[in-house]
């Protein structure tokens, strides 16, 4: 169709009488990476929701690669190669870290219960291919040796780089990530970000994040989308964003943007 | 001693004190010590027991709380220990002399309690007093008290620095030993490898023959047993979903054998073998039809429904409208069990029948546990949401977990079907389910040794202490509250495999971020 690689159109997502998303429109292109920023509780991740299928909306569409997801489980959103990780991280906490990511090789792999029981040529070598891709991915995202290491032992930062090991364990196209360097240090959010550009740039990778750290959103986006109430209030580049009075606003209130001025000004 | 260790120390007597009487009024400590005195080979009378064997209850009794209140006395010196159990013990002995004074004013004045306590007879408690009267009070004192110390003590010493460096030493000794045993090149490693499976394999073919029926009845439930609890334990342990009627899946493979090969009521005389296969595909069939419904279901709900579905098919087996199919409550009689050389089944056949389906119930499991599907299935029991946003089709697995579970079970009910004869409905009540997830939760969820031990523990040990009957079910009870606080993961608890991870190079590393390249936007927006 285009190239992009997602287009929400229009997406409604209702709460009782809360209208969490309103009638939102995004346009991510192909092996961007897209932020999405907002103030606490303008509906950014119920719109991450919408897109992996954990909420069908009420009224509009979402399209990925130009095929509507409306009506489809989130197995088999994720099967087409829409992988996320979470706000609140929500590993397989008593596997191990390698068993983590093999779970989201899941859907790729062939082999059956029975041929398991029958222990055939084909699947001892599945077996042994995903667990190589595994540490693979493992070495990617900076957890190197630990793969025998049960994921609830790991420490926090591990876990969250764990967790975008196991979505790309599936080899997404599209990989959606629910705020990756919350709770991390300066440090850690420098490597996060260094990931993130490689899985682009490496693996061809689009990328949708939620982010409250400006500097990671500045620093790394294509292209960023604000919300606010569940309406989408600006996007455009980061410097289009930086100036944009409505996001200012959003952030700091009326007359914020005034104030914001002075301040910079001082600056 | 700080005053906290002393009030805690005291603490500890009063709850084993408690513990006492207890166990006295219900008649525990004849019974307790009428087990400890068969072990040396003598006989004991539970309503009138001998002096030893109370005697052999009291000093266990006394060592297990010294040794308990010592060891809450963390890293302390040895009098330190002994000095608590002795205030443990004397607030025990304080609480036991106190219950055989009262005996001992109820044997004088002749009043009988055995309307409020059945076990309190006149004998049994002349043989708490030692048959000593008077004096056997202060002796229960003295036997608790010095107990009690003997056990801190011996705690203590257990702790020594020359004992701990001895007892390391042994350990080590015996790691070695281990390893001289195992180790070797790898030729040699194979050659030990296939002479210990052999001789594995010979004392499984002679111990059936040699055993004698009664233990070849009791070790093949038990076998039964853990082919069930492996199969439970693929549904609970591994894919998480609480199913409380398993045994229906027994009752379905115990009957479809039955009513193939028994005269009354069909007489239709398939043969063992084909109805063992029909048994199991009816089981995993029931599996499916059990999850068609149940697939939306977590937890608490799963688990009503399923206690349900048991309820159901134990009512259907027994009830009037379907006597003329299943027998009713009187159940299937004189089944045909299977034959080899035109001879039917001995106990030793079928005990080689049931270690070959327990061997096959094993290697599936194990199998599967480390397969595509295991993994599917842990993850699924880890959190169900997440592993269907992983892309794992979570209703298929769940389905098929129950349908492997449910053939489990279904292979066990065909083989006890025609051990035994005869299957009635009563045999697949609620209970009989409660006992298997017991047993695995007991074990160790999830994991073959684990339900291993547990069917031994929990089927094997009730058949071995005949005389305790009556206390069965007490001491399950309690063995499972003691287990939930002691051992909240089993006997085993579960751990994941090691796996040999190849180490792959390290693509980081020309990667690594420079620091400036990424901060420099980021300052820009500081800066705006």
């Amino acid at each position: 169709m285009t190239d992009n690689i997602i287009e929400c159109n229009q997406v409604c997502k209702i709460f009782g009488g809360l209208i969490a998303v309103n009638k939102v429109d995004l346009e991510v292109p192909i092996q961007s990476i897209t932020s999405i920023i907002g103030p606490n509780g303008a509906g950014k991740t119920t719109l991450f929701n919408c897109i992996s299928g954990f909420y069908t909306p009420e009224t509009g569409d979402v399209f990925f690669e130009g095929e509507s997801l409306r009506g489809k489980s989130t197995d088999v959103i994720a099967s087409m190669g829409i992988s996320r990780t979470y706000q609140n991280i929500r590993l397989f906490s008593n596997l191990t870290s390698i068993e983590n990511v093999m779970v989201g090789q899941h859907h790729k792999l062939k082999e059956t219960w029975l041929d398991a029981v029958l222990g055939t040529r084909r699947s001892r070598k599945e077996e042994k291919d995903s667990i190589e891709e595994g540490v693979r991915w493992l070495n990617i995202v900076g957890l190197r040796g630990m793969g025998n290491v049960p994921a609830r032992s790991m420490p926090y930062g591990a876990q969250r780089r764990l967790e975008i090991a196991r979505a790309l364990g599936s080899n997404p196209r599209l990989l959606l990530l629910d705020e990756p360097t919350a709770g991390m240090n300066p440090q850690e959010t420098l490597e996060m970000t260094a990931l993130i550009r490689r899985l682009r740039d490496e693996f061809g990778i689009t990328i949708i994040l939620i982010e409250h750290d400006m500097h990671v959103v500045m620093g790394i986006s294509d292209q960023i989308a604000v919300l606010d109430f569940g309406q989408k209030i600006a996007d455009g580049t980061p410097k289009e964003i930086q100036s944009n009075p409505r996001v200012i606003e959003a952030y700091l209130g009326p007359g914020g943007a005034a104030l914001a001025k002075k301040y910079s000004k001082k600056g | 001693m700080k005053k906290s260790e002393v009030r805690q120390s005291l603490n500890t007597g009063a709850v084993f004190g408690i513990i006492h009487i207890f166990c006295v009024l219900i008649g525990f400590n004849a019974m307790m010590g009428s087990l400890l005195v068969k072990i040396v080979g003598q006989k004991s009378d539970l309503s009138a027991p001998t002096v030893a064997s109370l005697v052999a209850y009291a000093i266990l009794l006394g060592l297990f709380a010294g040794i308990v209140s010592a060891r809450r006395q963390h890293e302390a010196s040895l009098a330190k220990r002994v000095l608590a159990s002795l205030l443990t013990g004397v607030v025990l002995s304080i609480l036991a002399t106190a219950l055989v004074g009262i005996f001992q004013l109820l044997l004088t004045n002749h009043i009988n309690p055995r309307n409020t306590f059945p076990t309190l007879s006149f004998p049994f408690m002349k043989a708490c007093l030692f048959k000593l009267a008077g004096k056997g009070v202060w002796i229960n004192f003295f036997i608790f008290l010095g107990s009690t110390v003997l056990g801190g003590l011996l705690n203590g010493l257990w702790d020594l620095p020359t004992v701990t460096s001895s007892r390391k030493n042994a350990n080590t000794w015996i790691k070695n030993l281990g390893e001289k045993i195992s180790g070797g090149s790898p030729k040699v490693k194979k050659i030990k490898k296939y002479a210990f499976l052999g001789l594995a394999i010979l004392i499984v073919a002679i111990v059936p023959v040699e055993w004698g029926s009664y233990w070849n009845y009791v070790i093949g439930t038990v076998g039964l047993y853990v082919i069930l609890g492996l199969g439970l334990n693929i549904i609970v342990g591994l894919s998480g979903q609480l199913v409380l009627g398993f045994i229906a899946f027994f009752a379905i493979g115990a009957y479809t054998v039955a009513l193939l090969n028994a005269p009354i009521p069909f007489n239709i005389m398939l043969g063992f073998w084909p109805s063992l296969i029909l048994a199991i595909i009816l089981a995993a069939f029931t599996g499916l039809l059990l999850g068609l419904p149940i697939m939306n279901l977590r937890g608490d709900y799963l688990a009503i429904v399923t206690l349900g579905f048991g309820e159901i098919i134990r009512i259907l087996l027994k009830s009037d409208v379907l006597t003329p199919f299943t027998g009713g409550p009187r159940g299937v009689q004189d089944i045909h069990g299977p034959m080899i050389f035109g001879h039917e089944f001995n106990d030793v056949n079928y005990m080689y029948l049931i270690i070959f389906a327990v061997l096959l119930a094993i290697f599936v499991y194990n199998r599967l546990q480390n397969s595509r599907s295991g993994r599917a299935w842990m993850a699924i029991r880890e959190d169900e949401t997440v592993a269907k946003a992983t892309g794992v089709n979570t209703g298929k697995y769940k389905l098929l977990a129950l349908m492997i579970g449910a053939a489990f079970a279904g292979l066990a009910g065909a083989i006890y079907a025609a051990r035994n004869q005869y299957t009635g409905p009563d045999e697949h009540a609620m209970m009989a389910s409660i006992n298997v997830l017991c047993l695995i939760i007991v074990g160790g969820m999830g994991n073959i040794p684990g339900t291993l031990l547990g069917a031994f523990a929990l089927k094997g040990l009730p058949e071995l202490l005949r005389e305790v009957e009556n206390y069965r079910m007490l001491v399950f009870g309690a063995l499972l509250v003691a287990m939930m606080l002691i051992r909240p993961e089993g006997l085993i608890p579960s751990k994941r495999p090691i796996r040999d991870l190849p180490d792959l190079p390290d693509e980081n590393q020309s990667q690594e971020p420079t620091g400036a390249a990424v901060q420099a936007p980021g300052e820009q927006a500081h800066d705006r």
